[in-house]
C-alpha cells in the first residue's frame, strides 16, 4: 500500500506529442491483434470445431454444445490474461470472439458460397458473443482468476445452446423426404451434394449423453460448463505463459 | 515491433491455409487415387445411365444404374458397413432432390453386404451452368471413395433460373436458398452490435502504453470506474436474461423441431444377379505380363443353363475389355468410362454348350492396364485381382460373374 502511493505520487501522465505517439500505438497495437486473432484463433476453430461450426446439419444437440464453447474459450482466456494483467481492459474475450466472427464471415462468404457455391444459409456460423461479453464482466468485476474461470467458463458454456437456438433452431423443422422425416438442415446435407463429406461423416446424435433422451443438451451443456472451466484455466496461464510486456518496458 | 509483424504475417498465411483446405475437402476428386485391388474388389459397378447428359438450369435428369458388393472384399478394407452413395461435382453445381436404392427411398447412408446385388438411382437438378466431369461413387466409412464410370455433364442457362423449395410439416413451403438466412444476420447483427458497443466503450479511451503506465505505478483504482462497473454488472444479468427470453421466443416460433436424423437406413440386396448360380466361373489362374500389359486368365466355366453361352465383355475398376467376335450386340456401355474395344482375345471362341463346363485361356489385353494406374496391383500388400464377367446367349440374355484371382507377375 505504501509503496503503491509513493509511486502513484511520482506518476506523471504523458501529455502532448507523447499522448498522441502513445495514442497512436494504441491503434496499431489494436489493430494487429484483431488481425493476429481473426487468422490465428479463426484457424485454431477451423480445426477444432471444424465442420460442426461449418455446416447446419452438424450442429445437433450433443456434440455441437460440448465441442463449439470448450474450443472457442480458449483464445478467450489467454487474451483476457493479457488484456485484464497488463492494462485493465475487460475486453479480452469480445474482442477475440469478434475477430473469430469476422473471419468465419469472411470464409463463409467467399471460401464456401462464392467460391464452392454453398448457399450462404447452409454454413452460417453460430456466435458465442454473449458468452464472451459475460466473461469479460465476471473478469472485471470479481478480478479473480478462481471466480473467472467457474462462474464466468459455466457461463460461456450455458449461454451458447440458448444463443444459437434462435439462429438455428428454424433449421430443425420437419420436412417429409423419402418415406421418412428429416430437419431442413439434414434436407441440406442431402440436396447440397459434398463429395468429401458424406452423411455417415458426422459426428452427430452418438454415444452415452444420448441415452438420456431429451436431456441431451442440458447435460453436454453442464458437461461442456464443467471442462470450460478447466480449459479456461488452462489457456490462463497459456496466456500468462506467452505474454510479455517487454516491448512497452523499452518505451 | 518486428516480432509482431512477423507474427501478423504468419497470421495471414494461417488464414490463407485454411481457405485453401476447405477447399481442397470440396474438391477432391481422387478418381484413381485409391490402391487397384480396393477400386477392383469392393463396388463392382456396371449398368451406369445417365438419362440425359446436357439439361438446363432447373431441369432435372437422372443417373441409374447397378452395382455388384464383391464377396472377395479385401481384408485390409474395412466392411462397408456405413456406405453412401455420392456424385463427385465440384460444389453443389447440381443438387440431389431423390435417391433410391433397389427402389426404396434412400436418405441417409446404408450397411452393403458383400456379395449382394443392389440398383440405385440418384435424380439430380442443374443449378449452376457449365460443364462438369462427374462420377457417380460410393463414399466408404474408413475406406475412401470408390468412383464409377465418368461423363461430362453440360448445364446451360442462367444460375437465377434456380429455385428449390421444400414443404416442411406444417405445409409451409420454403424457399432452401434463403431460409432462416436474413434471421440468422439480424441475431449476428444483434449481438455484434453490444460487442462492438463494449469494445468502443474501452477504446475510446488511452489504452496500452497509458493503462500499463498507471497499472505499474498502483493506480489500479483509476482504471476501472464507478460507472464501468454499474454498466457490467446490468449487462451482466440482462444479457443471460435476453438469451433465454430470445431462446424462449424461438422456442414458442417453432413448437415442433425434432434432433437431426442420424439412422442408418435398411435396404436389402436384390435377388443374386451376379454369380446367380446358373453359370459359375472359376479362376484358375491370373498372369501379368508386363511388358505386353496383358492379364491372362485360366477359366473354369460352368454352364448349368440351357442356352449356347458366349463370353462378351470383362470389367474391372469401370473398365471394359471386349470380345469383338461376339456373335450378340455388346451391351449399351454409353455411360461406361473406358471402352476397350477389341481388348479381349480367348483361345475357343465356340459357345459353350449347355451342361457343358469348360477350361479356357482369356486375355485382356489393352495400354489401359497401365493409363487406368490398375496394374500397380503386382506391387501391392493384396495383389488379388477380380472383376465382373459377362456372358451371352444367343437370345442376347446376359449371365454375370464376379471372378477373383491372385495375380501372379510375369515381367519379361
Ligand atoms: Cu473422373
Amino acid at each position: 500500500m505504501m509503496s503503491a502511493n509513493i509511486s502513484n505520487r511520482s506518476f506523471r501522465p504523458y501529455t502532448g506529442e507523447k499522448a498522441r505517439i502513445s495514442r497512436a500505438y494504441d491503434y496499431l497495437i489494436l489493430v494487429l491483434a484483431l488481425f493476429l486473432f481473426i487468422g490465428a484463433f479463426h484457424l485454431h476453430f477451423a480445426l477444432t470445431v471444424g465442420d460442426w461450426d461449418f455446416w447446419v446439419d452438424w450442429k445437433d444437440r450433443q456434440y455441437w454444445p460440448l465441442v463449439t464453447p470448450l474450443m472457442g474459450i480458449t483464445f478467450p482466456a489467454a487474451v483476457q490474461y493479457v488484456m485484464w494483467n497488463k492494462f485493465r481492459l475487460p475486453m479480452g474475450a469480445t474482442l477475440c470472439v469478434a475477430a473469430l466472427l469476422i473471419g468465419t464471415w469472411i470464409t463463409r462468404v467467399f471460401a464456401y458460397h462464392y467460391w464452392n457455391f454453398f448457399p450462404i444459409n447452409m454454413v452460417l456460423p453460430a456466435t458465442m458473443l454473449p458468452g464472451a461479453l459475460v466473461l469479460d464482466f465476471i473478469l472485471m468485476l470479481s478480478n479473480s482468476l478462481t471466480i473467472t474461470a467457474i462462474f464466468g467458463g459455466a457461463a460461456f458454456a450455458l449461454l451458447f445452446y440458448p444463443t444459437n437456438w434462435p439462429i438455428f433452431g428454424l433449421f430443425h423443422v420437419p420436412v417429409e423426404q423419402g418415406n421418412g422425416q428429416v430437419t431442413v438442415a439434414d434436407l441440406f446435407g442431402f440436396q447440397y451434394i459434398r463429395t468429401g463429406m458424406p452423411e455417415y461423416l458426422r459426428i452427430i446424435e452418438r454415444g452415452t449423453l444420448r441415452t438420456y433422451g431429451q436431456y441431451a443438451t442440458p447435460l453436454s451443456a453442464f458437461a461442456s460448463a464443467l471442462l470450460c472451466s478447466l480449459m479456461y484455466t488452462l489457456w490462463w496461464y497459456i496466456g500468462k505463459w506467452f505474454s510479455t510486456v517487454r516491448y512497452l518496458n523499452k518505451i | 515491433m518486428k516480432t509482431i509483424l512477423v507474427k501478423t504475417l504468419t497470421a495471414f498465411c494461417l488464414i490463407f491455409s485454411v481457405y485453401l483446405m476447405d477447399v481442397q475437402t470440396v474438391m477432391a476428386h481422387g478418381e484413381k487415387a485409391l490402391e487397384p485391388f480396393i477400386r477392383m474388389r469392393t463396388i463392382q459397378w456396371y449398368d451406369v445411365h445417365w438419362s440425359k447428359q446436357a439439361f438446363n438450369v432447373n431441369e432435372e435428369i437422372s443417373v441409374s444404374g447397378k452395382f455388384h458388393v464383391a464377396e472377395d472384399w479385401p481384408i485390409g478394407v474395412p466392411k462397408p458397413e456405413a456406405s453412401f452413395l455420392n456424385i463427385s461435382t465440384p460444389g453443389p453445381v447440381l443438387i440431389r432432390t431423390e435417391r433410391y436404392l433397389n427402389g426404396k427411398p434412400w436418405t441417409n447412408s446404408v450397411a452393403l453386404e458383400p456379395g449382394g446385388d443392389y440398383d440405385f438411382k440418384v435424380v439430380l437438378k442443374g443449378r449452376l451452368p457449365g460443364r462438369y466431369h462427374i462420377h457417380p461413387f460410393f463414399n466408404l466409412k474408413d475406406a475412401g471413395q470408390v468412383m464409377g464410370p465418368g461423363v461430362w455433364l453440360d448445364i446451360a442457362g442462367d444460375a437465377s433460373d434456380f429455385s428449390n423449395s421444400a414443404k416442411i410439416i406444417n405445409g409451409e413451403m420454403i424457399d432452401m436458398e434463403s431460409y432462416g438466412f436474413a434471421n440468422g444476420v439480424l441475431w449476428h447483427a444483434f449481438w455484434g452490435i453490444l460487442a462492438t458497443a463494449w469494445l468502443l466503450w474501452w477504446v475510446r479511451r488511452p489504452l496500452f502504453i497509458s493503462r500499463y503506465r498507471m497499472l505499474e505505478a498502483g493506480m489500479e483504482d483509476e482504471l476501472i470506474t464507478p460507472q464501468d462497473k454499474l454498466i457490467a454488472k446490468s449487462a451482466m444479468v440482462a444479457i443471460p436474461v435476453m438469451v433465454l427470453a430470445f431462446n424462449a421466443m424461438a422456442n414458442n416460433d417453432h413448437p415442433n423441431t425434432i434432433p437431426l436424423q442420424a439412422s442408418l437406413d435398411q435396404i436389402l440386396p436384390l435377388p443374386a444377379k451376379v454369380n446367380a448360380g446358373i453359370v459359375n466361373v472359376d479362376t484358375l489362374k491370373a498372369e501379368y505380363r508386363v511388358a505386353e500389359r496383358a492379364m491372362k486368365f485360366d477359366l473354369k466355366i460352368d454352364n448349368q443353363s440351357n442356352a449356347p453361352l458366349h463370353i462378351g465383355e470383362f470389367s474391372t475398376a469401370n473398365v471394359y475389355f471386349l470380345n469383338k467376335d461376339l456373335p450378340v450386340a455388346h451391351q449399351d456401355l454409353s455411360g461406361s468410362s473406358t471402352v476397350s474395344e477389341e481388348g479381349m482375345s480367348l483361345d475357343n471362341n465356340d459357345a459353350i454348350k449347355p451342361g457343358e463346363q469348360r477350361t479356357l485361356t482369356m486375355i485382356v489385353k489393352d495400354g489401359l492396364w497401365e493409363s487406368e494406374k490398375l496394374d500397380g496391383l503386382i506391387r501391392d500388400a493384396d495383389s488379388r485381382i477380380g472383376g465382373l464377367l459377362f456372358l451371352y446367349d444367343l437370345t442376347g440374355k446376359r449371365y454375370i460373374s464376379s471372378i477373383t484371382a491372385a495375380v501372379i507377375p510375369k515381367f519379361d
